[in-house]
This record gives structure tokens, C-alpha cells and sequence, in this order.
């Protein structure tokens, strides 16, 4: 117990709270020595700049006091620093600073997880007042908040999960011992913490009622909570340009001998696209939200037409980054699923090259799109017209995929436990978030389409069926290289079994509401539409979805310890983290390999991927 | 080979089961406009495409997982099929063309959506937290949308606040609303009928509510509706107590303030509030008379009510009504016991 | 370490030097005389890619070094070169970003600054300018081994760095709220201070490298062989010149200056 109060996680939490008020009273003082008002005693007792200010220096104190920057101060001061650290055995690693790029990635896998049910659970509470017409419990401030919470920290815990899935995996399947800087890799996850807490801070500093979009001018005369909002995402922004930066900077430098570009796993392709993006789009949701920040700080008015401002400059600034970031959220879970599909059905991914270019091309592509998101807007008519195209020509990559994988598994040998099930309902929940997306591409049935219902079906299913089915299979596949053990095969089934139907009743239904008019984000809704019964049978759905989310975490949590035993290779994968023993040795590699033979060659008799040397690694 | 031949039948029948299955069901309202047509064509042909994927993707795949299935005691590996660039080539160029084909369609049809009739009716629409305010040409004010059918009519739409969006389903289209310059909603409704028209951009707390029929009729039901309003205009113009209703209801006062007693949660009730004690935030009280309410209404952050917020109330009404206009929604509040 | 001559690489920093502030004096010129947004443009990319190239020695990333030791500081430093790399380029999308609002806001209509402003714009460009060819210098020296050479070259680039700080927050800020110019008066006016606050934000950061470097340059942890800290310092410190060449002409060069 006491190690964990002493763990640099919770640690953090005190140091956070520390310097948010130490911050916030600086801030205050300079405002006394400048001749404003100190404080807002009817409101939040401190005024919106000291809370603003408080909360950034509370996030970077966070980081600081857990250690994760600590190196770095030694170099600044001119001290050498040991290149590698051991870290204890034991669990308490997990909650302290590693250098070691699976521990890190388990750190960010489990707050992800954290993230993503604390999200759901603010779903699960809206759409309890959405079962039926008229406000049952929630008021309409809460019910925002809630939304709009819900948006933003699943889109967070997505942003995790992916840095989770990178960072584990990415230095194994290239044959790396670790990323090419470890420090920055702790001090990407370490800002994570800080960020939930500033987002989930905004409950209690009056919520926010703009949804995870944050328009000006709305966002610019809602509650401090939006500020809290501001701050969170643009901290949590840091781990995903870092995070991205690092994979880059891996992949280019720390491959295996003999690895040549299209013989890495085809996660690593998907991995390079991914950070192409984040590594450079994310600046600008950072931009965009600073100067609303700055908007309500100091009174610049980029967005306020009162002052020659443009309120759509805002949702350029915005979209520039949000769109490329759902092919952030969406290329791991694609590249997973193209990883994993070869290993059940036993055979090649059908044109590897093929697919390892299309996460360049969607990730390219990507970048040229987002105006669609501001068809309505009242953005200059004719430029929608290059946008619509743009728009349309992400689904030829996309479709490339698709054709791929149902071509690797058509006449292959199927298999189908837990990982290879989340993986199908992945591509199914994928093809009905993709084949929703051209309505939505072309403009004239956009003017219906936006901003109802019919777009929230859509982007549940691209996310669900593009990051979180795939993120399950990778749990539930590279658990045994994490734990040595096996999750139970049967609950597997179950949390399977009982989420997709769900899930898909769920968002078809959000498509049929949508389509027959009913508004997104409405805490009500008039009963003589007659829609109380299918939002009876969402909610209904969505808390099926919740207990199947129940199963797979007590899975988890119990096969820490009391799962099967898996210490070898339990898929007979080609792939080289499977070649060693379960759980992943510390230095991954002890001897370092050179890739002979292509990765996914199954059916070729005596084809081998990967031969490992003779001779020891090098190092430590 | 009779694999690809299963699977290609059943591709074929799915797809087709699919597109008629949806087909029979009404998955969109009505059609009230005449670009709605235009519209729901494309619709259809892309429901035919999503139909068609839905099938040539799910078939193999459902096909595969049943026969393909590795049988017990069977250990050997699937087939050595590394690609085919051919296949790729067809599977990549073929989509594309679609996708080039569906984007010109797209162009097209919103080509004829936004076609322009010089001789349309023009309305100006004010959105505001959290009503929609209709002004006529004819000179008067209306919270309802009245429209005569099978005429062009131009919407000129702006905000005094946040972002909104005029949305009417049957209609099949939105625009947004922006506060500093002018967005235009172009539609000529095409069918007699009473619809509503939804705030379609989140614009806050009562979002949800900003909602304002909208009566299509016909030209000469329209009409006599005009004469009407105008009618009832010249007379409410005449008293204090009837110009300070149309005020209030131009304003949409009442989207906050209710005028029954009821608690909306968001201001305080009109009904008994005139010359009555009022509790502050500040724990004084104070007197609701002339220069109480004349001050909420210019300097709504001078005094806060107990129990609201500061903040909520638009602070632009001492530049946007005259004192005489102040005065005449006073009344208004007065008559209010 | 460079197997040059380093009077070569010295004089080849005071030719580049040259070269920019002659770019320099055109941009001017071309902004007083003939207003063309298409000629600053292409003055503005000559001026970068000089900075890039003999300054910042983009070229440095392609090592072609597949058959070193992956655990030697050679092959190290390449990678961290790269990364430098990579997080100069997400960098630039924010200041992408700013560049993209001041068109939007603002289209091609100069800003509302005065005369003084101009003249004063000016003044410290070429301070930052002139800032980044003592910076060439001090990295040259340290690559020869003079260290009397890198201290003097390092200081100076602080000390015009501090300049260029006080120009910006003590002249040319209150020049422009004097005249109405403010953070809140309308879009051009917070469009500046946001631009130039940024800019000045990340000088101040390189400031403070630069001075952690300077520091544990004098207790002579760097050597020719292994001096990572003042390659990325000194890189860093030419980004931040290479945003500011885009934001002057942005900022001060753009608009109805033709006479």
C-alpha cells in the first residue's frame, strides 16, 4: 500500500494540486501589482487567468515531481546520467517513471482503458436522460458537460491507447531494444495524468456546454470549466506530437539488419503514417484552442466578428488538425487488424505493399480534407466542391484495405478465438463507419446529413470499428507478451459476443433517428417524433455494452495472475517478439536477429522471417 | 473456382436484399421542397453503392469464416497467395472512377440545390439564444416561419450571439448562423404542411428548445396570414402594453423568462414580478420597480437575482432598444400579475 | 568534427551573412517601391533556404551511415539529429498556423502599424539576423576547437537575442499600443501581438538554452568530437530566425507601403 502512495502517479496528484494553487496565487499577485481585482469571491474564489495559469504550472509540476524530466535537468546542469536504468521487479514500475518502452506502454494501455470507461460511464449517464423524451435527472448544464466530457476523454483515451499500442510494439517488431529516446518516451506518458485530471477538472469548475468541438463564439462565453477543457487537451497534445516524433525517429534508425522498408510488419507502416500526422497536426488543435484561451484571457478577438474576428478561421484552424487525427485514431487499429488477420487464417497478407502504401496514402490524403466538417458552416460555397472530392478519394486507400483483408482470409485456415473475433467485428463495424462516410462526403445530402444523429452512428462506428475492436485483439493477443499468461478464451467470446450486436443495434439506430431528422447533442427531444423507443433500445444497447466491458476487465484483471499459462509462441506467429519466451524478456533481444525471409509467408514451406545471431547484443 | 461463383451469387442477392430492404423502409421524411428531390436521388444512388460494398465485402467474408474454417486435426497452412497487382490495380481504379463519378454527381446536385430564382421572396431571419425572430418585408415580426408553397424564398439569416443553424428535416437542408455577417438558406417548398424548424448547431443550455414552426400554405392562405399580421401589428403599435408583447416576443424574452410562474432555472419569472421584493445575490433586497427593471434590462451584471448566474443574460439590449422600447416591455412585465 | 579548414567555413558563414542582409535590403526596397507580395515571397524562401543549408546543415540528416555501430555517438547523433529535425518541423505548424490566420483575417491589407514601427521592424530583424551569424560562428569555432572563438560567438548570439527581446517588448510593443494598435483592439491588432508573442516566446526559449549551453560550454564539457548540445542549440536558434524571416514580411512588409 505504501508504495503506491509513494508512486510517482499518485505522488503527482499532490504535486499537481500544489501547483496549481501556488500558480494561481503567482498570477493573483501580479494582478494585485498591476491594480486588477485578485479575486471572484461569488464564483471559483480565484479569478479565470489564475485558474488558467495555476493549471499549467500544476501540470508541468505534476511531471516534474514524478521524476520524468529529472535527467534532463542533470544534463542542463552539466552531470552525466546513466544511459539505461533498471527498474524494480514488481508492479510498482508501472507506476513510477521507466525508461523501458513496455513499461511505458503498459502505462499508457491501462490509463487509456481508465480513460475510455470513464468516458463510457459519462455515456452511459446521457443516455440514461436520452431513454426517454423530456429531462428525467440531468439539467441541461450537466447534461452538456457530460457530452461533451464523453467526446473529448474517449477521444484522449483513443489518443492512449494508440501511443500504448506504438510504443509497446514498435521497438519489438523492428528488432529495437528500446525507442530512440526513452526520456522523451516517459515524458510523453507522464503529461498524460495532468491532462485527464485538467479535463475531468472541468466538473467541478462549472462544466461546459460546447461539445469536445469548442466553437467560438460559444466556447468564449461558456464556464471556466472550458478553459480546463483548453489546458487538458493541449497538454495531452504534447504526448501525442512527442509519441510521434519518437516512433518516427525508431523506425527510421533501429531496425534489424536486413529489415528493409517492405519487410516490416505492416504495424509498423501503419505506425510511420500515424505519426506523420500527430507529430505535425496536432499543433494546431493546440493553436486553435490558445487563442480562444487568449480570446477570453486577454480580449483578442481572431474569432469575434464584433472586432473584424472570423468565427470560421476557428473551425479551419480546428479541423486542420481534427480530421487528420481520426486517421491518427483509425491507422493503428487498421494495421492491426491487417497484422493479426495472417496469423489466424495462415496465410500472407494478401498485397503487403499495397497496404503499406495505403496508410500513407489515407495519411496524405487525410491532411486535404477538412472543410467537410464545415460544409454548413457558411464557408465560401464553391470551395466545398475540391473538399467533396478530397473527401471521396480517402475511401480508394480505404478500400484497398478492405479488399486486402478479404482477400488474405478468403481460402485461408481460419481460426477464430478472442483476438481474431474482435478483429472481424473490427472490419464489419469499419465498413459500416466507411460506407456511412460518402453521404456525408457529398455535399447537397450533407445539407441534411450534418450535425444528426446520422453523423454520430457514423463516427461511433469509424472509431469503434477502426481503434477500439482492433485495441481488444491486441489486448487480448499480446497479453500473454506482457503477463506470460493467457485471458480466458470463453469470456472473450462473451465480451464479444454481447458488445458487437450492441453495438451495431446502437449505431444503426443513431443513423435511422439521424436520417429522420433528430439534431446531435440535444438533451431532448420532442416525443412526437416518435423516437422514444429507439432511444429507449440505444441506452438499453449501450449498457449492454457496458457489462460486456465488466467481463473483459475482470478478464484482464484476473488473468494477471490466474490466467493459463502462455510463455511461448501461443499463435504460432512469424512475427520476432514471438520467437522469444512470454513474458518479453527485459532487453527484448537478447541476441539481435536479421530478417531473411518476408513477414507474413505463411504456406511457404521453410520460410522463416527472422534468424537470430550467435552472438550476444551489444549494450548494457 | 465454384467458390467464386457462391460467393458472387450471393453478392448479387445480398446487395439487392439490402438496397430493397432499406428501400421499403421510410428512412427519410417527407419531401417538402424541391431541392429535396434532387437530393434524396443521390441519396438513393448511394444507397445503392453502400449496398452493393456492404454485399461484396460481408459475403466473402461470411462465406469464408464457414468454409474456410480450419477443420479439427487439420494443422497445415492456408495457401501461398503473397498478392496479385493485376487484382489491385482493378480493386484500386475501379473505386476511384466510382468515387470521380459520385463527386461530379455531387457537384451537380448541389448545383441545382443552389440554384438562384431572381424573384424570390426574401426574409430576414435573426437567431438568437435561444429563438428565431422572422422579419417581414411587410414591416412586422413573426415567431412562426410562414411560407407560400412552390415559391423560391431566400432566408437571410444572422445571429446576435453564438453560432447556430437553421435546419428543417423535410427541407434537406441547413445553414449556419453566423453572429457579424449574413448566411442565405435558399428553398421553395413544395408541399402544404406545418414543420419545424431546429437550431441544428449547439448553441448553449436550451439548444434543445430552439425549435419555431414553420406553416407552409398556399398563396392565398399566406396571403390573408400577411394582412393579418400587419393588421395586428398597426394595432399592438398603438398601446405600450401591445408594443411591449411584440418586443418581448421579437426578443425572445420568454425563451428564459417565463410569464406563468414556472421556474425555467435560467432567469427569473415575469409573472408578479413587478414593484415585488427581490432577493439578491449579494443576500440584500431590493424593490422590482421602473429603474430596477430598466437597469436589468441595460446592465443585466449590476444585480444578480439569488439563485442565477451572472453572464447568461445578452448585455447588448441598452444598445439595441431605445428607452421608450425599455419602457414599453415594462409595461408588458407589469400586466403580468 | 569537420576535416575543414575552419577560416574556410568562417568566411563561407560571412558570405551567407552578406547575402542576407543584401535579401534584406531588397525586401525592404520591394516593399517601399513595388509592392509585390510574389517577389517578398520568393525573397522570403531565398533568405530560408540559405539558413537551412549553411547555417542550419540540413544535409546533415542524410548520413547514409547504415553500416556503423548502432551503439556509437556517431550514429547516435544522427538520430538525434533527426529527432531535433522532427520537432522543428511540428514546431512550424504552429507558427503555419498563425501565418494561415493573418491572411484569413487580415487578406493582403497591410496592418495599422506606423511609420516608427517599420523602421523599428527593421532595426531588429537585422539584429536577429546578425544574432544568427555569430551563432554560425560560435558553432564553427567549436567544431575547430577554439573554444575562445565559441564562448565569444555564443554570448554575442544571447546578447543580440536579449536585444531583439527588449526591441520587441519595450519599443516596438508600446510604439503599437501607443497608437491603438492593442492585444484587444481588433483582429490586426491581436493577429500581431499573437505572431510576435509567439516568435518572441520562442526566443526567450532559445535564450535560455543558449545560456545552459554557454554555461557548460565555459566548464569545458564540449569538444569538437562530441558538442550535441551546441549543434541543437545553435539549430534551434536558427528555426526561431527562419519563423521570424516569414513573420516580418508577414508582419510589417505586406500591404499598401507603396508610396
Amino acid at each position: 500500500m505504501k508504495k503506491f502512495f509513494t508512486s510517482a502517479l499518485i505522488r503527482g496528484l499532490l504535486w499537481q494540486l500544489i501547483g496549481w494553487i501556488a500558480g494561481a496565487l503567482f498570477l493573483t499577485g501580479i494582478r494585485v501589482l498591476m491594480g486588477l481585482n485578485p479575486f471572484v469571491t461569488s464564483q471559483y474564489f480565484f479569478t479565470e487567468p489564475a485558474w488558467v495559469f495555476g493549471g499549467l504550472v500544476g501540470a508541468l509540476s505534476y511531471v516534474a515531481s514524478t521524476g520524468a524530466m529529472t535527467d534532463w535537468f542533470k544534463w542542463a546542469k552539466g552531470e552525466e546520467v546513466p544511459e539505461h536504468r533498471e527498474d524494480p521487479p514488481g508492479w510498482e514500475k508501472y507506476l513510477n517513471v521507466s525508461l523501458d518502452h513496455k513499461v511505458i506502454g503498459v502505462q499508457y494501455t491501462v490509463t487509456a482503458l481508465f480513460l475510455l470507461c470513464v468516458g463510457g460511464l459519462f455515456a452511459l449517464i446521457f443516455r440514461t436522460e436520452l431513454a426517454h423524451s423530456g429531462l428525467q435527472f440531468l439539467t441541461l448544464q450537466e447534461y452538456n458537460t457530460f457530452m461533451s466530457l464523453h467526446g473529448i476523454v474517449m477521444i484522449v483515451g483513443i489518443l492512449l491507447g494508440v501511443a500504448g499500442l506504438m510504443n509497446y510494439l514498435a521497438p519489438m517488431l523492428i528488432g529495437a531494444q528500446d525507442m530512440a529516446f526513452p526520456r522523451l518516451n516517459a515524458f510523453s506518458y507522464w503529461v498524460a495524468p495532468p491532462a485527464a485530471i485538467l479535463l475531468l477538472s472541468t466538473l467541478v469548475f462549472g462544466g461546459f456546454d460546447t461539445g469536445w468541438t469548442g466553437y467560438p463564439p460559444l466556447s468564449e462565453r461558456a464556464p471556466l470549466g472550458m478553459q480546463m477543457f483548453f489546458l487538458g487537451v493541449a497538454v495531452a497534445g504534447w504526448a501525442s506530437i512527442l509519441g510521434g516524433l519518437n516512433l518516427i525517429a525508431t523506425v527510421l534508425r533501429m531496425r534489424s539488419k536486413g529489415m528493409t522498408a517492405f519487410k516490416m510488419p505492416i504495424f509498423i507502416w501503419a505506425a510511420i503514417a500515424t505519426s506523420l500526422i500527430s507529430a505535425t497536426a496536432t499543433q494546431l488543435i493546440g493553436l486553435s484552442f490558445q487563442m480562444v484561451m487568449f480570446q477570453r484571457l486577454f480580449g483578442m478577438g481572431f474569432f469575434d466578428s464584433d472586432k473584424g474576428g472570423n468565427p470560421i478561421l476557428f473551425q479551419h484552424l480546428f479541423w486542420f488538425y481534427s480530421h487528420p487525427a481520426v486517421y491518427v485514431f483509425v491507422l493503428p487499429g487498421l494495421g492491426i487488424i491487417s497484422e493479426l488477420v495472417p496469423v489466424f487464417v495462415r496465410k500472407p497478407l494478401f498485397g503487403y505493399r499495397f497496404v503499406a502504401m495505403s496508410s500513407l496514402g489515407i495519411a496524405l490524403v487525410g491532411f486535404l480534407v477538412w472543410a467537410h466538417h464545415m460544409f454548413v458552416s457558411g464557408m465560401n460555397p464553391y470551395l466545398r466542391i475540391p473538399f467533396m472530392f478530397s473527401t471521396l478519394l480517402v475511401a480508394v486507400p480505404t478500400g484497398v484495405k478492405f479488399f486486402s483483408w478479404i482477400a488474405t482470409i478468403w481460402k485461408g485456415k481460419i481460426e477464430m478465438p478472442s483476438p481474431m473475433l474482435f478483429v472481424l467485428g473490427g472490419i464489419v463495424v469499419f465498413l459500416l463507419g466507411g460506407l456511412s462516410g460518402p453521404p456525408n462526403a457529398t455535399v447537397a445530402t450533407d445539407l441534411h446529413l450534418q450535425n444528426t444523429y446520422w453523423i454520430v452512428g457514423h463516427f461511433h462506428d469509424t472509431m469503434f470499428g477502426g481503434y477500439i475492436f482492433p485495441f481488444f485483439a491486441a489486448i487480448y493477443y499480446w497479453f500473454p507478451k506482457v503477463t506470460g499468461r493467457k485471458m480466458n478464451d470463453t469470456l472473450g467470446k462473451w465480451h464479444f459476443w454481447l458488445m458487437t450486436p450492441s453495438f451495431l443495434v446502437l449505431t444503426l439506430l443513431m443513423m435511422r433517428v439521424g436520417l429522420l431528422g433528430m439534431r446531435r447533442r440535444v438533451a431532448d427531444y420532442d416525443p412526437a417524433l416518435g423516437f422514444d423507443t429507439y432511444h429507449l433500445i440505444m441506452t438499453i444497447a449501450a449498457y449492454i455494452i457496458a457489462v460486456s466491458v465488466l467481463i473483459f476487465l475482470y478478464n484482464l484483471i484476473v488473468s494477471i495472475k490466474h490466467g493459463e499459462s502462455a510463455t511461448g509462441n501461443v499463435w504460432n506467429s512469424r512475427s520476432p517478439e514471438w520467437q522469444v519466451p512470454s513474458p518479453m524478456p527485459v532487453h527484448n533481444y537478447d541476441r539481435p536477429f536479421e530478417v531473411i525471409g518476408e513477414p507474413y509467408d505463411y504456406g511457404l514451406p521453410g520460410s522463416v522471417y527472422v534468424r537470430f545471431e550467435d552472438k550476444k547484443s551489444k549494450g548494457h | 473456382m465454384r467458390h467464386y461463383v457462391i460467393a458472387g451469387v450471393l453478392v448479387v442477392v445480398v446487395a439487392i436484399a439490402t438496397y430493397a430492404g432499406l428501400m421499403a423502409v421510410k428512412l427519410m421524411p417527407v419531401e417538402a421542397s424541391a431541392q429535396s428531390i434532387p437530393i434524396d436521388q443521390l441519396w438513393n444512388v448511394e444507397i445503392a453503392i453502400i449496398c452493393f460494398l456492404f454485399a461484396l465485402i460481408m459475403v466473402p467474408l461470411i462465406y469464408s469464416l464457414i468454409v474456410f474454417r480450419r477443420k479439427k486435426g487439420d494443422t497445415s497452412d492456408g495457401e501461398h497467395i503473397e498478392g496479385n497487382n493485376a487484382l489491385e490495380i482493378t480493386w484500386t481504379v475501379i473505386p476511384l472512377i466510382t468515387v470521380l463519378v459520385l463527386a461530379y454527381m455531387g457537384t451537380y446536385t448541389l448545383g441545382e440545390v443552389m440554384a438562384v430564382d431572381p424573384n424570390a421572396l426574401v426574409i430576414n431571419v435573426t437567431a438568437r439564444q435561444w429563438s428565431w425572430e422572422f422579419d417581414y418585408p411587410e414591416g412586422f415580426t413573426s415567431t412562426e416561419l410562414h411560407l407560400p408553397v412552390n415559391r423560391q424564398v431566400v432566408l437571410d439569416m444572422q445571429s446576435t450571439d453564438v453560432i447556430h443553424s437553421f435546419f428543417v428535416p423535410q427541407f434537406r437542408m441547413k445553414q449556419d448562423i453566423l453572429p457579424g455577417r449574413i448566411t442565405t438558406y435558399r428553398v421553395t417548398p413544395n408541399l402544404i404542411g406545418t414543420y419545424q424548424v431546429e437550431c441544428a448547431q449547439l448553441c448553449g443550455l436550451k439548444h434543445s428548445y430552439m425549435t419555431a414552426p414553420v406553416i407552409v400554405s398556399s398563396q392565398a392562405d399566406y396571403d390573408s396570414w400577411i394582412q393579418t399580421q400587419v393588421a395586428a401589428a398597426a394595432v399592438a403599435a398603438q398601446t405600450p402594453l401591445g408594443r411591449g408583447q411584440q418586443l418581448v416576443a421579437k426578443y425572445g424574452c420568454t425563451g428564459c423568462h417565463s410569464v406563468d410562474g414556472s421556474s425555467t432555472g435560467i432567469a427569473p419569472t415575469w409573472k408578479g414580478l413587478y414593484q415585488s421584493q427581490v432577493k439578491l445575490n449579494n443576500g440584500t433586497t431590493v424593490t422590482a420597480d421602473e429603474a430596477y427593471l430598466t437597469e436589468s434590462i441595460v446592465n443585466p451584471s449590476a444585480k444578480i437575482v439569488n439563485g442565477f448566474q451572472d453572464n447568461v443574460m445578452p448585455k447588448t439590449f441598452g444598445t439595441t432598444l431605445s428607452q421608450s422600447q425599455i419602457s414599453d416591455i415594462i409595461t408588458y412585465i407589469e400586466s403580468l400579475k | 568534427m569537420e576535416h575543414t579548414n575552419k577560416s574556410d567555413v568562417l568566411l563561407q558563414g560571412v558570405i551567407v551573412f552578406v547575402f542576407l542582409a543584401a535579401l534584406t535590403a531588397l525586401e525592404f526596397f520591394v516593399a517601399i517601391a513595388v509592392g509585390s507580395v510574389v517577389l517578398l515571397a520568393m525573397i522570403a524562401f531565398v533568405k530560408v533556404g540559405l539558413v537551412l543549408y549553411y547555417y542550419m546543415h540540413i544535409y546533415r540528416l542524410n548520413a547514409q551511415d547504415d553500416t556503423l555501430d548502432r551503439h556509437s555517438y556517431q550514429y547516435k547523433l544522427t538520430t538525434s539529429r533527426i529527432g531535433l529535425w522532427l520537432f522543428l518541423l511540428s514546431d512550424a505548424f504552429i507558427f503555419g498556423g498563425l501565418f494561415v490566420s493573418r491572411f484569413n483575417l487580415l487578406g493582403l491589407t497591410a496592418l495599422p502599424l506606423s511609420s516608427d514601427s517599420q523602421y523599428i521592424a527593421l532595426t531588429i530583424t537585422s539584429v536577429l539576423l546578425l544574432s544568427s551569424f555569430f551563432m554560425n560562428r560560435a558553432e564553427v569555432s567549436m567544431e575547430h576547437s577554439d573554444r575562445k572563438g565559441f564562448i565569444f560567438g555564443i554570448s554575442i548570439t544571447i546578447a543580440l537575442g536579449l536585444i531583439f527581446l527588449a526591441g520587441v517588448i519595450f519599443v516596438e510593443w508600446p510604439s503599437a499600443i501607443s497608437i491603438g494598435v492593442t492585444p484587444s483592439s481588433n483582429a490586426a491588432g491581436a493577429i500581431f501581438f499573437i505572431m510576435t508573442g509567439m516568435h518572441a516566446f520562442h526566443v526567450l526559449t532559445g535564450v535560455i538554452f543558449l545560456s545552459i549551453v554557454l554555461r557548460n560550454g565555459l566548464r569545458g564539457l564540449y569538444s569538437p568530437e562530441k558538442h550535441w548540445a551546441v549543434e541543437s542549440a545553435t539549430t534551434y536558434w536558427h528555426f526561431v530566425d527562419v519563423v521570424w524571416l516569414f513573420f516580418y514580411p508577414a508582419l510589417y512588409l505586406i500591404g499598401k507601403l507603396v508610396s
